[in-house]
């Protein structure tokens, strides 16, 4: 390859990773993060992305190269050169991406790992989900019910689930966490809400013909009117 | 083989069937005359059996209507009309010991449409049979797509309640996979590997004929399932129990559906495994197989050993409900998650199967468009080898938040991500192959650049979706939806059209239309990102998928993507009108107008009714582009050419 084609497909390549990036940049890709999960999960997300960008880059360069400079002439019936192909090209691109996704996959543990990790002394909260409406119930205040899920702020909660019907499940976008609700099954969910305010809760499983209004909210309030809210007695 | 061959240089074939009988006895002559009675005898049949078994063990009501659908319409029924078609006639006749028909293959090649619309053993007429089909039923759930967007176009409830909108796009969702994109790659499959490999026609013709007639009963079971009380199904394509046990009547008509469509996939696939074993002409070893044939033979692969199990979850799913068994159900000590477990077993390599024989189009049109050979031909094999054992190591990725034991999320996530690898060595040895070459940019190959671009984006978007922690957040969102549209659409369909456009000649003898090629390529390619790729941001930001009202901040996007996706509709009448009056009208094609050396371009467009009059000799890799002299393969007439050749080498 001539030197001059080298530069051509580097600004490509430039190019090409500058309207990528900008696109991951302009728009709000993520909610606001409510949650010590949440900036874990975002980072993952950015970690990620920089490597889809550097990739997409570098395949668009070339093909964006290769349709622009080999064009076949109307006229021109020859064949290209007969390449079968190159092994240490082939190791390489067989490696990089192997190392690519490792470094994706150890990240993701780690996170993985730190976001199920419950702090000492979390809230435990039983989530209820039936056919099309949440409730939650607080084992450590006698009971008590509740249609909003009310957590304090910085304190580690243990949601435990429990379906009544169907399968549903439990999403609070700004928390970045979800998980299902299986009749039978009382998986567990883990979050440290760490901004006050009010999230909604959205059922991301189709359980059906409500399931687009199966919604909740969560509001995260500071802890001594947590408590207070909590010891009042009755439903709410 | 041989003794076929010499069998038709004894008398002259006939020019297809006889005309039928006249009177009564065309009544009995197979066809759709005898399928209109023997389908509601079938039907009768079927519904007394249920009616006898019933009041013999007093089971109330003894005329049960959900039993008598399942049984007398949805079983009976079926297997009537294929009787009064004539697709179990010559195994029926053998099995009774009465004469069978001879053999003078009469029932070979299409001579008039009539052709088309009967049992025919000719794969070149089962694949048109294939395309066309499929080509309607991706037309049905193009439209259903459409009405999805118009409900979704803004938010709150427009046209629809809540439970049609449901079934819209449950139905959408499994025509387009299970009676567009499967059998479409089937069907192309079918014209094209039995002549790539040099073979008269596929091992098992009445088999492959049976499997077609099978997918015609499925489509039409899936779309009738609207007709019924209840509407259609609407636990989506994806089915989930306990949801799918308790919803109306329609629900069996999925169950079933999928049956019929994967009993025909799997007898497609034994016939392209048995065809691609033992009738590769002489001289064609595995290593010098086209791409194609290597991909149809590890994707008939997947699908013999994955889809039993769709069936298996399906046939749960209805006895939980018609026989009150407890596979799903907690409270007689079921297990819910075990659907999703059986569920994804297969559909994790049904997506493999929706894209491999895509994988092998882009490969033949790349190379035969770059003129140059593919590049890496042997690890191009071996990913597609690999691409099938890893593709059943992963199929807990669906289940990241699904609430199974924790410990499979990062093991699944590592296996996931390792795909990449294959599918990226596929992805670099395209590149290579166009680098340098001598590209020429006809319809075929703007397609398969395009799926290349496009595949590397669904590619990208799947790693968010297997590293565990993001996926927990996207799953289940709008963010799902694209990254399968990137995979589906701009992989699968793009290459399916590729491949309709690169052997339009081959099997029609007339040549498209290459402007409407072009202007419904770039139609598409610009309808299609409009369409799907902002669906990554609202998904991201917090919508999720299978709703048919939303919060009022996606409104903005969601009007953006409906008018978008009508745009991308309305470019399918560009296909359309152009396939149409090409069919009718185009330019005699040349045999080989793209000048490629895979062996279905030596012969005449459209072939002739035995493909080949002498079994060619296959003598070189089929990718031989700018190596001077180099031959694939030797056909009769070329033989005393390559004698001297060989005589002087």
């Amino acid at each position: 390859m001539r030197r001059g084609s080298i530069v051509q497909l580097i600004v490509i390549g430039v190019l090409a990773g500058a309207i990528a990036s900008a696109v991951a940049l302009i728009p709000d890709w993520l909610p606001s993060s409510a949650s010590r999960e949440a900036g874990r999960i975002d980072f993952v997300f950015w970690f990620v992305t920089g490597i889809c960008i550097f990739v997409f880059s570098i395949v668009t360069a070339v093909i964006v190269y290769a349709v622009w400079k080999f064009r076949v002439k109307p006229d021109d019936d020859s064949d290209g050169p007969p390449i079968h192909g190159h092994t240490g090209l082939e190791i390489v691109w067989t490696a990089i991406p192997a190392l690519l996704v490792t470094a994706i996959a150890i990240v993701s543990a780690i996170v993985l790992a730190k976001d199920d990790a419950a702090g000492a002394n979390p809230l435990r909260v039983n989530v209820y989900a039936q056919q099309f409406f949440w409730s939650y119930g607080y084992p450590g205040y006698r009971n008590k019910l509740s249609s909003v899920l009310r957590l304090p702020v910085n304190r580690s909660v243990v949601l435990t689930m429990h379906a009544r019907d169907v399968i549903h499940s439990f999403w609070v976008p700004e928390f970045r966490q979800k998980q299902d609700l299986v009749p039978g099954i009382h998986a567990t969910l883990h979050i440290t809400p760490d901004k006050v305010g009010t999230y909604p809760v959205i059922c991301t499983e189709l359980c059906g013909f409500g399931h687009g209004l199966m919604r909740s909210r969560v509001v995260v309030m500071d802890s001594t009117a947590f408590e207070k809210w909590a010891e009042k007695k009755g439903t709410s | 083989m041989t003794t076929a061959v010499e069998h038709h240089d004894v008398g002259p074939v006939r020019q297809g069937l006889p005309p039928p009988p006249g009177g009564l006895r065309r009544v009995l002559y197979p066809g759709f005359l005898r399928a209109a009675w023997m389908t509601p005898l079938f039907f009768g049949i079927g519904s007394a059996i249920v009616v006898l078994c019933r009041w013999w063990g007093g089971w109330h009501p003894i005329w049960f209507g959900e039993i008598i659908v399942l049984v007398g319409a949805l079983i009976a029924a079926p297997i009537g009309f294929l009787a009064g078609i004539g697709a179990f006639d010559y195994w029926v006749r053998y099995s009774i010991g009465a004469p069978t028909e001879p053999e003078d293959h009469s029932g070979h090649g299409a001579y008039s449409w009539r052709d088309y619309f009967r049992v025919n053993t000719d794969h070149k007429v089962i694949g048109m049979q294939y395309l066309a089909t499929t080509i309607f039923f991706f037309l049905a759930g193009g439209l259903l797509a459409m009405l999805v967007r118009a409900e979704l176009a803004k938010p709150g409830m427009q046209f629809f309640d809540n439970q049609t909108y449901n079934g819209l796009f449950s139905v959408h969702a499994s025509l387009m996979i299970f009676l567009f994109v499967i059998p479409a790659f089937a069907g192309l499959a079918n014209f094209v590997v039995p002549l790539m490999l040099g073979a008269p026609d596929m091992a098992f013709p009445r088999l492959n004929a049976l499997s077609y007639w099978l997918l015609p009963i499925a489509g039409i079971m899936m779309l009738s399932s609207f007709l019924v009380p209840g509407g259609a199904f609407a636990s989506g394509w994806t089915g989930y129990a306990p949801l799918s046990v308790h919803q109306p009547l329609g629900t069996i008509f999925f169950n079933m559906g999928v049956q019929w469509a994967g009993a025909s996939s799997i007898m497609t696939a034994l016939n392209f495994l048995v065809t691609i074993i033992t009738m590769r002409a002489p001289g064609m070893t595995f290593w010098r197989m086209p791409l194609l044939v290597w991909a149809n033979f590890t994707t008939s692969l997947l699908v013999v050993i994955a889809t039993p199990f769709i069936a298996g979850s399906q046939f749960f799913v209805m006895f939980d409900r018609v026989m009150h068994t407890h596979f799903f159900d907690v409270g007689g000590g079921g297990y819910p998650l075990g659907y999703q477990h059986i569920f994804w077993f297969y559909s994790h390599p049904a997506v493999y199967i929706m894209m491999l024989p895509g994988f092998g189009i882009a490969s033949e049109v790349i190379s035969v468009f770059s003129r140059k050979p593919i590049f890496g031909y042997r690890l191009m094999a071996l990913s597609l080898m690999a691409i099938l054992v890893l593709g059943f190591s992963v199929w807990a990725h669906h289940m990241f938040v699904s609430g199974m034991a924790p410990w499979l999320r990062v093991p699944m996530m590592i296996t996931t991500l390792m795909i990449a690898v294959p599918t990226g060595i596929k992805v670099f040895s395209w590149l290579a192959t166009i680098w340098e070459g001598k590209i020429n940019f006809a319809t075929p190959m703007l397609w398969a650049v395009g799926f290349v671009s496009m595949f590397v984006i669904g590619g990208l978007s799947g790693i968010y979706l297997g590293a565990v922690p993001i996926d927990i957040h996207v799953s289940d969102t709008y963010f799902v939806v694209a990254h399968i549209h990137y995979v589906l659409f701009g992989g699968s369909l793009f290459t399916i059209f590729a491949g309709i456009y690169y052997w339009f000649p081959k099997m029609t003898g007339h040549q498209y239309n290459e402007k409407l090629g072009k202007l419904h390529f770039w139609l598409t390619f610009i309808g299609f990102n409009l369409t799907f790729f902002p669906m990554h941001l609202i998904g991201t930001q917090g919508m999720p998928r299978r709703v048919s009202d939303y919060a009022p901040q996606f409104g903005n996007w969601n009007l953006f993507i409906s008018v978008a996706s009508f745009f991308l509709g309305a470019s399918t009448i560009v296909f359309l009108y152009n396939m149409v009056i090409s069919m009718r009208r185009g330019a005699p094609a040349e045999a080989n107008p793209w000048r490629a050396l895979t062996l279905e371009w030596q012969v005449s467009s459209p072939p002739p009714v035995f493909n080949f009059d002498e079994i060619p000799q296959v003598v070189g890799n089929p990718y031989e582009y700018g190596v001077p002299g180099a031959r694939h393969a030797v056909l009769n007439g070329d033989r005393a050419a390559t004698e001297t050749e060989e005589v002087r080498h």
